[in-house]
Formats: structure tokens, C-alpha cells, sequence
């Protein structure tokens, strides 16, 4: 059983006539992160809020072919049973903070369901401790960072104890130290904690570095989907596709083209480096022969 | 909007930590009372217990003030027109057609002044040592249904959130040359307009958001929703409850009862 499973998914908004899903196939399994990257309008929403069921239930529309969370329908599964498997963070941080502290924030969704007020205050605790924001139960969300409120969006997520994190274009706002805090905290839930991670972004620099799958979205498809370096290799093809290349790859691609003979395709800097260094001490030691 | 400033100070005062609910019972029995009595020297000693409990309440001197600024502005308002337009009773202090003072119409004047001051430190006193958070968790537990404490406790949350958005957007318009605060009324009028329509499609987009972001968060899954701190009652806060109700019953039996003025 994957944790999300699209197969042939089509699903048209009530009242439009493109498909803004056409044919997606895509299978998330537990533990990995995966990231959807695509332009504009590609699809990247949509598949993230059908993760939870809010397409087809709260944005209602024409939905076809298998999709299934956990081996749930969405279908047939109301937002409610879904969100406690599936925990979403969406783009805008300030919208989807309506608490007036960060405890009451963390604290909604278990109060909700219903869970006894002495386990909720554990929860809080867990849940800011793993994004790192132990302390701040009686701030005001609207006084935090960008970065801030980001992390407890997450936390008012993992709350709720689900197995996936879906966040949609979740450091569109945030300044590069958000960023990669955002990122620490993602890539230690899955390390620590087994957690399913699923990304919509529009840049591939994140991607590259945290990613186990990469899955390149185009007019409602899936058009290629596999590891980091084998999907984002060539920075023409994801600039074409609306994608903001890694940025060692596109010193990748430089090399390849002004170096004779260097056949370059790094992603990371890690990998950079080691490519690098091997090509010109094999060259040094050609020419001292 | 940017008028718009969160009264309360953190303390930990016995005011601060009496049970919301307590609070909302004694500001409307200390209304009442003030209501009720109408002798100015009975109402100027329930506006000194009032100053009293307000200094008790160690609310920042800048708040109070702010807040107290329009109290004193209505109440000076008050003083001067009340007996210009109530020229009741004896002695005649002054009597030139077609204005007329009596001394029962001034007296009666300053005690309406200080039953104004009286209400409005009140709720003030609530204002200051309640937060938000508490105010509303009170209401919703004295009966007020959860989704309308949910859209009371969301609007106090979100005012700063779209006078934000204000200053932005005017901040935007700016940039783009629009010179607001210049000309007519009708230009005026006009030109915010150009901030107005941005402001709407943004809180309309956050709307949709918002909702989105509460059904994700398994709002409304069960009735029996739970709550993480869940209000207690203390002994104190019985005493308290107690107080607050006497202050007031006991006035109105002498009042209405011995029928005794006040
Ligand atoms: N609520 C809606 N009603 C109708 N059509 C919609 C709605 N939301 C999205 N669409 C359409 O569905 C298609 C896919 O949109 P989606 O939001 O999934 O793309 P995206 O990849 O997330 O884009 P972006 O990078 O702009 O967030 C687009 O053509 C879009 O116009
Ligand atoms: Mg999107």
C-alpha cells in the first residue's frame, strides 16, 4: 500500500472545461520524499489538495481513474477521516494561521477529534519541539516570521499524527534563511520519524538536495518521475518546462559544453566537487606522464 | 483600521487570573449598578472603586490612557450640554432667553458623566486584564456556540492581519504615483478605490484559503470537541462570582425593595 497512489487521474474543476489533472500517474510510497515540480498550472495543487480529499470534496469537480491515500478512495473519504493521515501546508503563511496563539493554533486540529485536553497539551509540546519552536505556545501567530509561522503550520499538522506531510509551494515567501530551516525540519521528520513528505515547488534547488524522487509535472502529467539526478540533469529541458534549475547544474552544463571530453551532469555541490576534482587530477597526472 | 489596539497587559494579578466568565458577570452587574443609581455622590464613590480596581488591574499607563482619551472627551461633552438642554428644577443659576442653567441640571449633568465613566471602566477593566484568547474561551463556555467564538476569536486575530494589507497596498498605489490624503472629497474618494478593490480580492483569496486550511484541520469532525486548557472554576473565583452578584443585588433590594433612592 502507497501512501498516495494516481493512477490515470483525471479531474476537471466544476465549471471549466480543461483537465487540470490529465492522466496522472504518480505512487508516493511511505517514508520517501517526493517532490512535484511544474509552471503555473500545471497540476501541482490540485494533486496536493486531493491528497486530503479537499478535491473532490470541498473544490468539487469532474475526478476519474484511481486515487487513493493509504489505500483510502478520495472519493469516498470525507476531508475529516483524511486530514488525520494527511497533514497540509499550503503557500500563503498568514492565511492559514487563524488561532490567536500558537498553542490554541497546534492545539485545533486534536480538539477537533476530540482528544482528551491532557494529551492535546503533549501533543503541542511534541509537535513545536519538532519543528523547533518550543516556547512560543502564547504568541500571537501574526507575530511571527515567515519562516516561523511556516513551522507551526507544521506542527498544527503533525498534531493531528499523520503519516504524510503534503506542503504546497511552502517557501514561496520566505526569505533563504527560512528556507533552509523549513527544509532542516522537513528532512529530520523523515529521518527521525518515518515521515511520508510530499513538495510542490517551482524551484529544483531544494529538490536536488532533499528529494528521494523527483516527479516533473507538464499540462496535468507526470512527464518523467525517478531520482534527483536523473530527472533534473539538464537545466534547458526544466527551464522549458517553467523550472528553475539547480544552480550547479547549470555550472554542469557550462563544463560540459566548453570542456572537451568532460562529461559533466552534477546536481548537488557535493557531487560537483567530486566530479571536478577527479577529471583534473586524472588530467594533471596524464600530462606528467 | 490601524486604530485598532489589543487593550490587555500581561500581569498576574488576581484580576488577570479571575475565570473570564467571573469577569463578563461582574462587568455587567457593576453596569447595572451604575445604572441604577443616580445620586452623584453614590455614583462618584463606585467610580473610585472603579480607579481603584483599574490601578489593581496594572494596565499600561499608555493604554489607559488611549483608551480613557474618547471616555473624557464624551464625558466633558456631557458636562457642558446636559444642562443646557435639561434646565429643570431650583435654584436658577442663569437665565438669559433662550439659554437657562439650574443647579439640579448641572448636578444631574456631572452625574451622568461620571455613570458614563463608570460603564466605560467596566468593560475597560475587563478589556485590560482579559486576553482575547480567554475573553472568547469564556463566552463560548457561558453558552455563545463554538463557530461563532471561532469567527469573534478569528476577526480579533486577522484586524492586524488586514491592516497589514492596507498599508501595503496604499504602500503599492504609492509607488505607482496615486497621491491619497490629496484634494477634494470626490478625488479622494476615488482614489482609495484603487486601494479598496486590492484589499477585498485579497481577503476574498484568504477566505478561501482559510477554509480550505480548517477542513484540513478536521473542523467541525465531531460535536464533542475538546479543548486544550479547559476553564476551571477556583475557590477565589466563587468568592469572586459571589462579590460581583452582591454588588449588585443587594443596591437594587434597597433600591427597588426599601425603596431607598440612590
Ligand atoms: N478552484 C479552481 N477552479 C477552476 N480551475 C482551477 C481551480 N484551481 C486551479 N484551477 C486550474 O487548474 C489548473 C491546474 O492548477 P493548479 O493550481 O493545480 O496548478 P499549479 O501547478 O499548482 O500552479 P501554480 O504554480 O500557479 O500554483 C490550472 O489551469 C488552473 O487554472
Ligand atoms: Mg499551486
Amino acid at each position: 500500500m502507497q501512501a498516495l497512489h494516481l493512477r490515470d487521474a483525471r479531474f476537471r474543476y466544476k465549471g471549466s472545461t480543461a483537465w487540470a489533472l490529465d492522466g496522472v500517474s504518480l505512487d508516493v510510497e511511505k517514508g520517501e520524499f517526493v517532490t512535484i515540480l511544474g509552471a503555473n498550472g500545471s497540476g501541482k495543487s490540485t494533486i496536493c489538495l486531493m491528497s486530503n480529499g479537499l478535491v473532490p470534496h470541498a473544490l468539487p469537480g469532474d475526478l476519474e481513474g484511481t486515487a487513493e491515500v493509504f489505500g483510502l478512495d478520495v472519493r469516498s473519504h470525507p476531508v475529516t477521516e483524511l486530514a488525520t493521515k494527511v497533514g497540509i501546508i499550503f503557500q500563503e503563511p498568514e492565511s492559514q494561521l487563524f488561532c490567536m496563539s500558537v498553542e490554541e493554533e497546534v492545539a485545533f486540529g486534536p480538539e477537533n477529534l476530540a482528544v482528551p485536553s491532557d494529551e492535546i497539551r503533549e501533543r503541542v509540546e511534541w509537535a513545536l519541539e519538532l519543528v523547533g519552536m518550543e516556547g512560543y505556545n502564547d504568541r500571537s501567530p501574526f507575530s511571527l516570521s515567515g519562516g516561523q509561522k511556516q513551522r507551526v503550520a507544521i506542527a498544527a499538522a503533525l498534531s493531528m499524527r499523520p503519516d504524510m506531510l503534503v506542503l504546497d509551494e511552502p517557501a514561496y515567501a520566505l526569505d533563504p534563511v527560512g528556507r533552509v530551516e523549513l527544509y532542516q525540519v522537513l528532512k529530520g521528520l523523515k529521518e527521525h520519524h518515518g515521515m511520508t513528505v510530499l513538495l510542490a515547488e517551482c524551484d529544483s534547488e531544494e529538490a536536488a538536495k532533499y528529494s528521494d524522487k523527483v516527479a516533473l509535472m507538464k499540462d496535468g502529467r507526470v512527464i518523467s518521475y525517478g531520482k534527483p539526478r536523473d530527472v533534473l540533469g539538464d537545466p534547458e529541458r526544466l527551464r522549458a518546462l517553467g523550472v528553475t534549475p539547480p544552480q550547479v547544474s547549470e555550472v554542469s552544463a557550462l563544463l560540459k559544453e566548453r570542456l572537451e571530453g568532460a562529461d559533466f551532469s552534477f546536481i548537488s555541490v557535493d557531487e560537483a566537487e567530486r566530479a571536478i576534482n577527479e577529471k583534473f587530477t586524472n588530467r594533471k597526472r596524464g600530462r606528467e606522464q | 483600521m490601524t486604530g485598532f489596539i489589543d487593550l490587555y497587559t500581561e500581569a498576574g494579578t488576581f484580576l488577570h487570573r479571575t475565570d473570564p466568565r467571573v469577569k463578563i458577570v461582574a462587568v455587567a452587574t457593576l453596569s447595572l449598578l451604575a445604572l441604577i443609581m443616580s445620586n452623584l455622590v453614590n455614583l462618584l464613590v463606585l467610580a473610585a472603586v472603579m480607579v481603584v480596581l483599574i490601578l489593581f488591574g496594572r494596565a499600561s499607563f499608555k493604554k489607559t490612557m488611549l483608551a480613557f482619551s474618547y471616555v473624557f472627551r464624551v464625558m466633558a461633552l456631557i458636562v457642558v450640554l446636559w444642562p443646557l438642554f435639561n434646565p429643570g428644577g431650583t435654584p436658577v443659576l442663569f437665565d438669559l432667553w433662550p439659554i437657562k442653567i439650574t443647579e439640579p441640571g448641572i448636578l444631574a449633568g456631572i452625574a451622568t458623566a461620571v455613570r458614563i465613566f463608570c460603564l466605560a471602566a467596566a468593560w475597560y477593566l475587563l478589556m485590560f486584564t482579559t486576553s482575547q484568547r480567554d475573553l472568547v474561551r469564556g463566552l463560548v463556555k457561558m453558552g455563545l456556540r463554538f463557530d461563532f467564538g471561532l469567527s469573534l476569536a478569528m476577526s480579533l486575530r486577522f484586524l492586524p492581519t488586514f491592516s497589514a494589507i492596507v498599508e501595503s497596498i496604499k504602500e503599492a498605489q504609492r509607488a505607482r504615483g496615486l497621491e491619497l490624503d490629496k484634494g477634494n472629497f470626490r478625488k479622494r474618494a476615488k482614489d482609495y478605490v484603487a486601494v479598496l478593490v486590492p484589499t477585498v480580492i485579497t481577503a476574498l483569496k484568504m477566505a478561501d484559503t482559510l477554509s480550505l486550511a480548517l477542513q484540513s484541520r478536521a473542523y467541525g469532525a465531531r460535536a464533542d470537541r475538546t479543548y486544550v486548557r479547559e476553564l476551571k472554576m477556583r475557590a477565589g473565583d466563587y468568592v469572586a462570582l459571589f462579590i460581583a452578584v452582591a454588588v449588585f443585588a443587594i443596591p437594587a433590594t434597597v433600591k427597588y425593595i426599601f425603596s431607598v433612592p440612590l
